[in-house]
This record gives structure tokens, C-alpha cells and sequence, in this order.
């Protein structure tokens, strides 16, 4: 059987994902009521998915990582939680939209868990979030793996190109299908439960008044984008000047078209200029999402790479 | 960790010396780079240095030296074909009937043709530093390798060598250059050595080498390349770029599914020797993920 029909069947057999991720537990995080999955011991890896509050049309969730979370904590702590604005965690505090916010929130959640320093994991929006908690904090940080993150990278993103204007009603089972699938590289990989779990987090009440916050009363346009070009301009000239001193891991989808793997290869550089244990790696037939399509060798780089720098 | 030994097989009627390992695990097969009497470094089973341990404390493993290189004969003019046969003898004069194999520059393109004769024993390949298998288009003259001291083989010339291949000098240990020096004097390198001087190279192993290539390229565009692929390169490569690197991934990824392109920082064209860990950790997760059988559970 071609590898990449066994790899869907895997995945499949797998069955109900949501299985994969252990009971969700709370944590009060200075205020803000956080939803987090931990599980296993050994070394922590701490998760940080893409996206970002307010959006209409995908969210994400820790579910995202639900491929991943079971593999690996059986030789590692693994720990996934929401951010803040996502998922089940509460909308950020005096509607402060920013991703700045994002990245105190991630901050404070990791010190208050108690963990020794963890090796972070971050896609997309995500990844620039994880180089920005390392680079701020860098006590809590051993490692940093960033996947498919055109947010951080240089140069230009080509999310908006790809996803702009779906053909279907906004926030539509069908619209949240067409999304996930032009992000794939194989639509195969957008599961019935891939979109359920999308579909819950955006029927949440506070998700939808993040989406009328940041949509309705235009806080994406004003301030979220803003503030993130301003902190983009400063965090990579961070890392230009050599601040980040963790070892860095860069994990691409080839087939990604909205953070080509051009984005991704401008980014090894920037970090490898500064930083000797940096790594390039590349899957083929993935696009945004190489952790959910192939999840095994996706897995596999990560605990290697984790138990290297244990 | 299984401790290293050297085991001595019949290949086309000549015996040859393996570098391998005890274990009962489907092993990692080493093939290591470099043209005799014409690289200007001595290539052989001990180019792999410490990176072996590494891999013999996880896998079962076999390094060959191919004809012409350490103790094993080879006829004086040498073919890409030629290597290939030997490879499949060889293997199966070991008994090996399943195996990842690893191989480095040349030995890549070797890796490759033995991909397509016999998919059933190479179960997934690691291409490293692989520029005898990346396309070159009409690239301009690339100067690394150009005035080595003379005379060639010699400790300081050798030396030399790995200085211009090289990112950092300290792998350039004594252990690799008496190695190296040792195997300059053997009569198989000696003997090619000799041939080349006469034209060989040029009028035998080049065109050989663009056949090989020329064939690699078709199987690419056609049904593509039959078992799992990870390319790995260095970032500071002298003889391949990165352009190329990505060229010859793009090759692979057109039609194999399980191809993966990996970039190790800080180093030139010997990744292994220069950042062993990495090296391992990079081929390691391949593998376990390709080639369950090689690796304890």
C-alpha cells in the first residue's frame, strides 16, 4: 500500500482524537480562566497552536495537537493549552486584542504550571508566540521548534492570497472545510472531527464576542495587525542580534502555499546565523499543518530533536 | 554500545573488510563517497568516525570500503554501474536482505541506483552532502578543490583537504589522517590512482557518472524513486549550495511521499564528522519512522 494511504488509515485508526488529549484541567492564570491538557513525565514540552482570537471562519484549539499529545507523552510531559481568546480560555482582559497579550498570557501560564524549563512548540501565529516567550523569558525556555510559521518569518506571508473570501457562508461547517482544506496539502487530512472540534470553539459565546470585538468594532484592523507589524519589526531584529540562545528547530510543509517553504528557509537562516544548533527540516506532501499530516515522522524529529537537547 | 569489528566477505571474487556491529536488527548500510586517485582525500569505511558509534549503540550497522578504496581491488576503470553491482553482491555476499543505507556524495547516487534495482532489500535512503547526485546545470567552476599541495595523499595534502571541505578544522583529528594516509598507500588506491593518470576518470567514471545521473532524473519525472528519501546537507557546503540541495529534493519530493530535506547548521561536506549528534538524531528519526525494523521499539 502507498505510505501515504497507510499514513491516512493511521490516522483514522486512531479513532476519536478528542480521546487523544487527556481531561482538560483549569488553571487561573493572573485572572484569566486557561484551559490546559497535560500528561506523561520526563522532559516538558509545552504546545502553542496557531491563529488567533476573533477569527470567523477557523480557530483553533489545543485539539489541534491531538495527534501528537498521546505519542509523545509517553517519553515526555507534554502540556497543550489554550491561549488566551481561544479555545475554552477566557477573551483577553480589558479587550486588550493584542498579541502581546498572547504572549504574557503564554508566559505566565508556563511559570505558573511550575515546570522547569520547557522545550516549546510552536505553529504558525504560534511560532512566532514561542520565540517571543523564549526571547522575553528566557529562563523558562531549553528549546524552541517553530513549524510553518510565516508570521515570524521574513519576508511575505500569502494567508491572505490563499484564504481570502470562501466561497461559502462565514462560519459555515462548509466554509471551516474549505479553510482547513486549502491549508492542507491533502483535503483527505480534514477529518469530520478536525472541523467539529473548529465548529465548538467558534459556537462559544466568548469566541463569538471576540469575533464581534475584533471584527464589529474593527480591533483587528486598529490594533491587533498594528501591534503585531510593531513587535514583528523588534523580534526579528532580536533574533538578527543573537538574543534568542536556545537551540531552534524549523519544521516546513513543502506544500504549504499561505508560508511557502521559501518563508521557512529565510527563517532557518536568520536564527542559524546566530545560533550553531539550529536545524532545518523539511516533509514533503504537508502543507500548514505537517504535524497533523504526517503525525509519526513529525513526532519522531521532535523527540529526537528533545532528547538531544534534554 | 555493540562494539565495532571488522568482518571480511567475498565480492566478485575479491575479499573485502566490512566495518559492522553484532546485532540481529535489519541494519544501516554506510556507503561512503569519494573517487580513488581522484578526490583528493582518502575516503573508505573510517570517514564515518565517532558518528558509527552513535549509530552501533541503535542500530545494526554495516560500513562498506567499495573498490579501489582501503583493501578492496577494483578493476582500473570504474563505473557508476559497476559500483551498483558491486553494492548488490556485496550485500548479499553479508546476507543482508533488508536495509537503510546511508550514503555519502557519490555514495548517495550509488544508494540511488540500488533503490531502483533492488527496492525489495533498500527499504529508505539518506542522501548526504549528495552533490555527485544534485543537478549542476552550467554551473560555474567551483574552485574549492582546485591547487591541492602536491605531492597528492600525502598527510599534509589530505589535510589540506578537509580544511577546504570543511566548516570547523577539529574533526581533522589524527585518527582521520592516519586512516587516510594508510589508505592512500593500499594497493587498490594505488593501482587506480595509476589509471587515472592515464584518463580513466575522465574517459570511464564521468560519463558513467552522467548515465547514472541522466537516469536518476528520468526515473524522477516517471514513476519516481521507490523508497522513502531524506536529503541532508550542511549549510556551509564549499561544493554543493543550498540551491542545489533543494533541487535535487524537489527531484525526489515530486513522486515519493516520504521525503524529507534536512539542514545541519555550522557545518561543510562531512555533516557526520562535524556534528555527529545531530547527524544521528536527523538519520535516527528517519528511520525509526521508515524503517521500523532497524531500531528497538
Amino acid at each position: 500500500m502507498p505510505a501515504r494511504e497507510r499514513e491516512l488509515l493511521e490516522i483514522d485508526a486512531m479513532g476519536d482524537h478528542r480521546k487523544a488529549l487527556p481531561d482538560g484541567e483549569w488553571l487561573d492564570v493572573n485572572g484569566t480562566r486557561t484551559r490546559y491538557y497535560d500528561r506523561g513525565s520526563g522532559e516538558p514540552i509545552v504546545f502553542i497552536y496557531g491563529g488567533n482570537f476573533g477569527m470567523g471562519d477557523s480557530a483553533s484549539s489545543a485539539y489541534t495537537w491531538c495527534l501528537n499529545f498521546g505519542p509523545l507523552s509517553k517519553d515526555f510531559r507534554v502540556v497543550a493549552f489554550d491561549k488566551v481568546g481561544q479555545g475554552f480560555t477566557d477573551n483577553p482582559p480589558g479587550d486588550d486584542y493584542t498579541m502581546r497579550a498572547v504572549v504574557r498570557h503564554a508566559r505566565e501560564f508556563i511559570r505558573a504550571l511550575k515546570l522547569q524549563p520547557v522545550h516549546l512548540v510552536g505553529h504558525s501565529r504560534g511560532g512566532y508566540a514561542a520565540i517571543r516567550v523564549a526571547l522575553e523569558d528566557h529562563d523558562i525556555v531549553k528549546s524552541v521548534t517553530v513549524v510553518n510559521s510565516g508570521t515570524l518569518s521574513p519576508g511575505v506571508g500569502t494567508n491572505e492570497v490563499i484564504l481570502s473570501r470562501p466561497p461559502f457562508p462565514r462560519g459555515s461547517r462548509e466554509c471551516v472545510r474549505w479553510v482547513y482544506e486549502n491549508y492542507s496539502f491533502s483535503p483527505k487530512v480534514v477529518t469530520e472531527e478536525w472541523v467539529d472540534a473548529v465548529m465548538e470553539t467558534l459556537a462559544l459565546p466568548k469566541y463569538q464576542e471576540s469575533v464581534r470585538k475584533m471584527d464589529g468594532e474593527k480591533l483587528a484592523t486598529k490594533l491587533f495587525l498594528p501591534e503585531l507589524a510593531r513587535e514583528k519589526r523588534e523580534t526579528l531584529q532580536w533574533l538578527a542580534e543573537g538574543r534568542l540562545q536556545r537551540p531552534v528547530q524549523v519544521i516546513w510543509g513543502f506544500n504549504d502555499r499561505t508560508a511557502v517553504i521559501e518563508r521557512g528557509i529565510e527563517l532557518f537562516q536568520l536564527v542559524a546565523a546566530q545560533e550553531r544548533r539550529a536545524q532545518l527540516h523539511v516533509i514533503n506532501q504537508s502543507g500548514h499543518f505537517p504535524f497533523r499530516e504526517h503525525p509519526e515522522r513529525f513526532n519522531r524529529l521532535l523527540a529526537g530533536f528533545i532528547a538531544t537537547h534534554a | 554500545m555493540a562494539k565495532l569489528s571488522k568482518k571480511t566477505v567475498t565480492v566478485k571474487g575479491a575479499p573485502t573488510a566490512l566495518l559492522c556491529n553484532e546485532s540481529n536488527r535489519d541494519p544501516l548500510v554506510f556507503v561512503h563517497g569519494g573517487h580513488p586517485g581522484s578526490t583528493p582525500y582518502c575516503s573508505g569505511s573510517h570517514i564515518w568516525g565517532p558518528a558509527l558509534d552513535l549509530f552501533s549503540a541503535t542500530h545494526g550497522i554495516v560500513a562498506v570500503e567499495l573498490p579501489g578504496h582501503g583493501g578492496t581491488l577494483a578493476p582500473s576503470a570504474l563505473s557508476v554501474d559497476f559500483y551498483a553491482e558491486w553494492m548488490e553482491e556485496c550485500l548479499a555476499a553479508s546476507q543482508v536482505r533488508s536495509c537503510f543505507i546511508v550514503g555519502h556524495d557519490f555514495g548517495g547516487l550509488i544508494a540511488l541506483g540500488l533503490a531502483s534495482r533492488i527496492p525489495s532489500v533498500v527499504k529508505g535512503i539518506s542522501l548526504v552532502s549528495s552533490v555527485a547526485a544534485a543537478p549542476t546545470g552550467d554551473g560555474a567552476e567551483n574552485l574549492t578543490l582546485a591547487y591541492p599541495p602536491v605531492p597528492l595523499w600525502t598527510r599534509n595534502s589530505q589535510h589540506w583537504a578537509f580544511e577546504q571541505l570543511s566548516y570547523s578544522h577539529e574533526h581533522i583529528t589524527d585518527e582521520l589522517l592516519d586512516a587516510c594516509v594508510s589508505a592512500a598507500h593500499q594497493p587498490p588506491h594505488l593501482k587506480v590512482a595509476a589509471a587515472v593518470r592515464e584518463g580513466s576518470f575522465q574517459n570511464e567514471f564521468i560519463p558513467s557518472l552522467m548515465k547514472a545521473k541522466a537516469r536518476f532524473y528520468e526515473l524522477c519525472r516517471g514513476t519516481g524513486i521507490p523508497v522513502p528519501v531524506q536529503v541532508i546537507w550542511g549549510s556551509h557546503d564549499r561544493l554543493g549550495s543550498l540551491d542545489q540541495a533543494l533541487w535535487l529534493y524537489r527531484l525526489i519530493a515530486s513522486r515519493q511521499t516520504a521525503a524529507h530535506f534536512h539542514l545541519i547548521n555550522r557545518v561543510g561536506s562531512f555533516p557526520f564528522r562535524e556534528d555527529p549528534q545531530s547527524f544521528h538524531q536527523i538519520v535516527d528519526s528517519f528511520c525509526q519512522a521508515v524503517f521500523p525494523h532497524s531500531s528497538p521499539a
